[in-house]
């Protein structure tokens, strides 16, 4: 009996959802959705600098919590384009021909320590000291089909230990995963930066190393909806050209290194955190420190590690964690944005 | 002349055997039809015979024995839980007027509280594993239990009580053979209750660090979004639901023969 | 057998209260053994509240109840009541009603069934031993009510209306029945009931209650045995006549009354 009334919803939702996509919407503002973090800066950056505008688009956020969600949303019609981590539901949708991966974001990659692997202090005492130990450990994620499975998977691979061997334990969010490694409730689980170091400087916790040093990786990728690609490419096109500039900013701001390979901060840096920040952490006096710690690579031109995404997809394929066969190609679109 | 003309009758349903079984295959059928003549998308709303597909894989992957037996125990033991303290509670309240005030008050206070709100305290009180998932199923279970104990043992007439007494039943035996008994249609009755709220609890509880169970199970395929396996999962929920449904009618028509 | 009970109670300066309203105001009246006394009164007077006292269900708000008498060695149960509304436990089925208070008193199950089947056998019930309350009529159900107080060998039988919540015809076969019952087994009996004939069919002292606060007005006593006394008898037909003149001005005030706390 409990069943009925939600299959019923699903057909009134689905149906909502067709009769939303089949509407035209033409010279409406392009919703996109982010997470409200700093790896979307670029977007930040260029809606502040209003490049979306003199491309002649009209660009509108939409912040969610999670990555899911996000992939959710561009099914249901809520957005038309979105930046989030290609995680086991979003290829999952994709599948369905309802998203096209257009363009690259963040990359983890060796050296900007973006994603730390955090281990609880009675494990570390224990002997859990490197990577390649986590084999037989418990591990905290959000859920399966994450990034985090997906980069634990990854590390996996490279550090020789077996994930089957280790005990996954989605606790659905960031916070609980922090909770659950500080408590001693799981031997490790992965953190951002600013939550990591903290933790790491007080004793509560400790890195065992940064994801991005073992796993170069494009965390987070640029989709479009299959409507938003079929009715209006042209704004898309002029969308990807502001994203490009706002890229260019950021690299501007953030990616120039001296001799030593340290980040040169200058004028361009400070204007950036201020566009920044007119999107997250505003009002906190904190927020230049903590939107240095988010930086990470973003490639010249937004583009698309397409390599990166078919491994992806064949490794959450080969997990079970994407059914059916899908192809790679049917969800790739590479007519709006370069690729690696 | 006029004949007088028949005004009454009405307003009292009866029963129409197997008409609710046969309603749900109905539906299920015209489901099917509709999917399989393309009337209905089945992108998304996956059609009976692929759940139907996706239950068999799981139980021939054995998979889905490893999810029934964690979340069965998780039911039984929290249930338990949550029952035996409400039992405990709800009699104090029915019975003494020292526990009665206070204890309304705060069973009043707490009983609305969504108890998916309070999972994440479990967790850090109990922890990620079993604990929080029983305690968040007791708890879920306790309130009902108590509110309706309270009311079978308030609902207990006073006249058989004094009756009781002037037969010279101590206390204890009032309690065991007149107040007990006279309680447990209402306790019965909330067990129906409890017991879907427990089941309903239980994807809330296995949210949380749960690698088996039926709701961490139906979480992961929502995540994943592989629809055929979440609807087979919801399917199994609701099966269980009417198994224990089923159950409790059996043990009503034992225990309340006298009704 | 040894000693039979012959109990007779005492009731001294007994008053009582509900909050403000006062229901009983010092009734002072002896209840000879072995004979049935009847407490009638118009509704309210308080006769349901001096029944309670004397069975020490209700704690009287003045004086005492002294109880006086030989108890026979097998009495499980001095005071032993029957009620209005009969008072089944629903989940018991008839023997298993009766058994109550023979389990309060500890007898064994052999004891019990023995004792259970010799009342049932007295009250005619043999046949709906496994009966649930809820399969019976009202007599049938005031029928076990009866043998559940009978086979506790009572010393005092304390009857609450037990008559009233039953048709016309059943009650004069009922009353019939509780005749020979009493006069069989003779029990001191204190009989409470608003229905005039019944006092005269079984009363050998009837008390006639004032309206509330309820005092003495009367002691009207019978003394002819309770067997061969019969409806319609004209030496009966005459104190019911006198109960009536006695009640009726009182009935009529207390009907226009608003009534609320028990009495």
């Amino acid at each position: 009996m409990t069943g009925l009334p939600l299959h019923r919803r699903v057909v009134l939702g689905a149906m909502a959802a067709t009769a939303v996509m089949s509407q035209a919407r033409a010279a409406a503002p392009i919703r996109l959705g982010v997470l409200r973090t700093v790896s979307p800066a670029p977007f930040y950056i260029a809606q502040s600098r209003s490049l979306f505008a003199a491309q002649g688009v009209d660009v509108e956020f939409k912040f969610f919590q999670a990555a899911q969600p996000i992939a959710a949303a561009a099914v249901a019609g809520d957005i038309d384009v979105g930046v989030t981590a290609l995680t086991g539901g979003f290829f999952a949708l994709a599948g369905k021909g309802e998203l096209q991966v257009i363009g690259g974001g963040l990359h983890e990659t060796k050296g900007f320590n973006l994603t730390a692997v955090l281990v609880s202090r009675q494990a570390y005492d224990a002997g859990l000291t490197s990577l390649d130990k986590l084999g037989g450990h418990s591990f905290g994620i959000t859920q399966f089909g994450s990034s985090f499975h997906y980069m634990l998977g990854q590390l996996a691979s490279a550090q020789k230990f077996d994930l089957k061997s280790m005990a996954l334990r989605p606790l659905q969010q960031v916070p609980n995963m922090v909770a659950a490694v500080r408590s001693g409730q799981v031997d490790a689980t992965m953190a951002i930066a600013s939550m990591a170091r903290p933790l790491d400087a007080a004793g509560e916790a400790r890195i065992i190393g940064w994801v991005g040093d073992y796993v170069p990786y494009q965390i987070t990728a640029l989709f479009a909806t299959a409507p938003m690609i079929a009715t209006r490419a042209d704004d898309l096109r002029k969308f990807c050209r502001a994203y490009q500039a706002g890229i260019a900013a950021y690299r501007a701001a953030f990616l120039r290194f001296d001799a030593a390979g340290k980040p040169i901060y200058d004028g361009s840096t400070d204007a950036a955190i201020a566009d920044i920040t007119k999107y997250i952490f505003a009002g906190d006096p904190e927020a230049a420190t903590k939107i240095k710690a988010g930086i990470g690579w973003y490639d010249v031109g937004g583009a698309l590690d397409v390599a990166d995404v078919k491994a992806q997809l064949a490794w959450f394929a080969s997990e079970g964690m994407v059914k059916g066969p899908i192809d790679p190609d049917g969800i790739i679109d590479t007519r709006f944005l370069p690729t690696r | 002349m006029q004949e007088v003309k028949f005004r009454g009758g009405g307003f009292a349903p009866r029963p129409i055997p197997f008409a609710g079984a046969l309603t749900l295959l109905l539906i299920v059928a015209a489901w099917q039809g509709a999917a399989s003549l393309g009337w209905i998308s089945t992108r998304f709303l996956p059609a009976p015979l692929a759940i139907i597909r996706a239950l068999v894989t799981l139980v021939q992957s054995g998979e889905l024995r490893l999810h029934l037996a964690a979340s069965l125990s998780r039911l039984a033991y929290g249930w338990a839980i949550g029952t035996l303290a409400g039992l405990i509670v709800g009699f104090a309240l029915g019975l003494f007027s020292l526990a009665r005030t206070p204890g309304l008050a705060i069973v009043s206070a707490l009983f609305p509280v969504p108890k998916i709100a309070l999972v994440p305290l479990f967790v850090v009180w109990f922890g990620i594993g079993e604990g929080s998932k029983l305690v968040t199923l007791g708890f879920g279970v306790f309130f009902p239990t108590v509110i309706n104990t309270l009311a079978g043992v308030d609902g207990v007439p006073r006249n058989l009580i004094r009756m009781g007494q002037s037969f010279g039943l101590s206390r204890a035996a009032i309690l065991a053979k007149i107040v007990l008994p006279g309680a447990l249609p209402a306790i019965l009755a909330g067990f129906r209750i409890t017991t879907a709220t427990a089941i309903i609890l239980l994807v809330a509880a296995e949210m949380i660090g749960a690698d088996y169970g039926i709701g961490a199970f139906v979480l992961s395929a929502g995540n994943l979004y592989d629809t055929d396996a979440l609807l087979a999962g919801i399917t199994i929920l609701s099966l269980l639901g009417l198994a224990i449904s089923w159950l409790i009618g059996r043990l009503e028509r034992w225990l309340l023969a006298w009704r | 057998m040894t000693v039979k009970s012959a109990v007779s109670l005492s009731i001294e300066a007994v008053g009582h209260s509900y909050r403000d309203l006062r229901v009983l105001d010092d009734i002072t009246l002896s209840i000879p053994a072995g004979q049935v006394t009847v407490l009638v009164g118009p509704s309210g007077c308080g006769k349901s509240t001096l029944l309670g006292i004397l069975g020490g269900l209700i704690a009287p708000g003045q004086g005492r109840v002294l109880m006086d008498g030989p108890i026979a060695s097998d009495c499980l149960n001095p005071l032993t009541y029957v009620f209005q509304d009969f008072a089944l436990l629903p989940w018991r089925d008839v023997a298993g009603n009766v058994a109550l208070g023979l389990q309060a008193a500890g007898l064994s199950r052999d004891a019990r069934a023995a004792r259970v089947a010799e009342v049932l056998a007295l009250t005619g019930l043999t046949d709906f031993a496994t009966a649930w309350p809820k399969q019976l009529s009202g007599g049938m159900r005031q029928r076990v009510g009866i043998a559940r107080a009978l086979a506790v060998r009572p010393a005092v039988l304390l009857m609450d209306e037990p008559l009233s919540a039953l048709d016309a015809q059943t009650r004069a076969l009922l009353l019939e029945e509780f005749s020979t019952l009493i006069a069989a087994s003779g029990v001191t009996t204190i009989y409470v009931t608003h229905t005039l004939s019944e006092a005269a069919l079984l009363g050998q002292q009837i008390v006639v209650l004032s309206r509330r606060p309820g005092r003495i007005r009367d002691i009207i006593r019978i003394d002819r045995p309770l067997i061969g006394r019969r409806p319609g008898d004209p030496d009966l037909m005459a104190i019911e006549s006198r109960l009536w003149a006695l009640i009726r001005d009182d009935a009529a005030d207390a009907a226009r009354e608003f009534t609320d706390a028990g009495g």
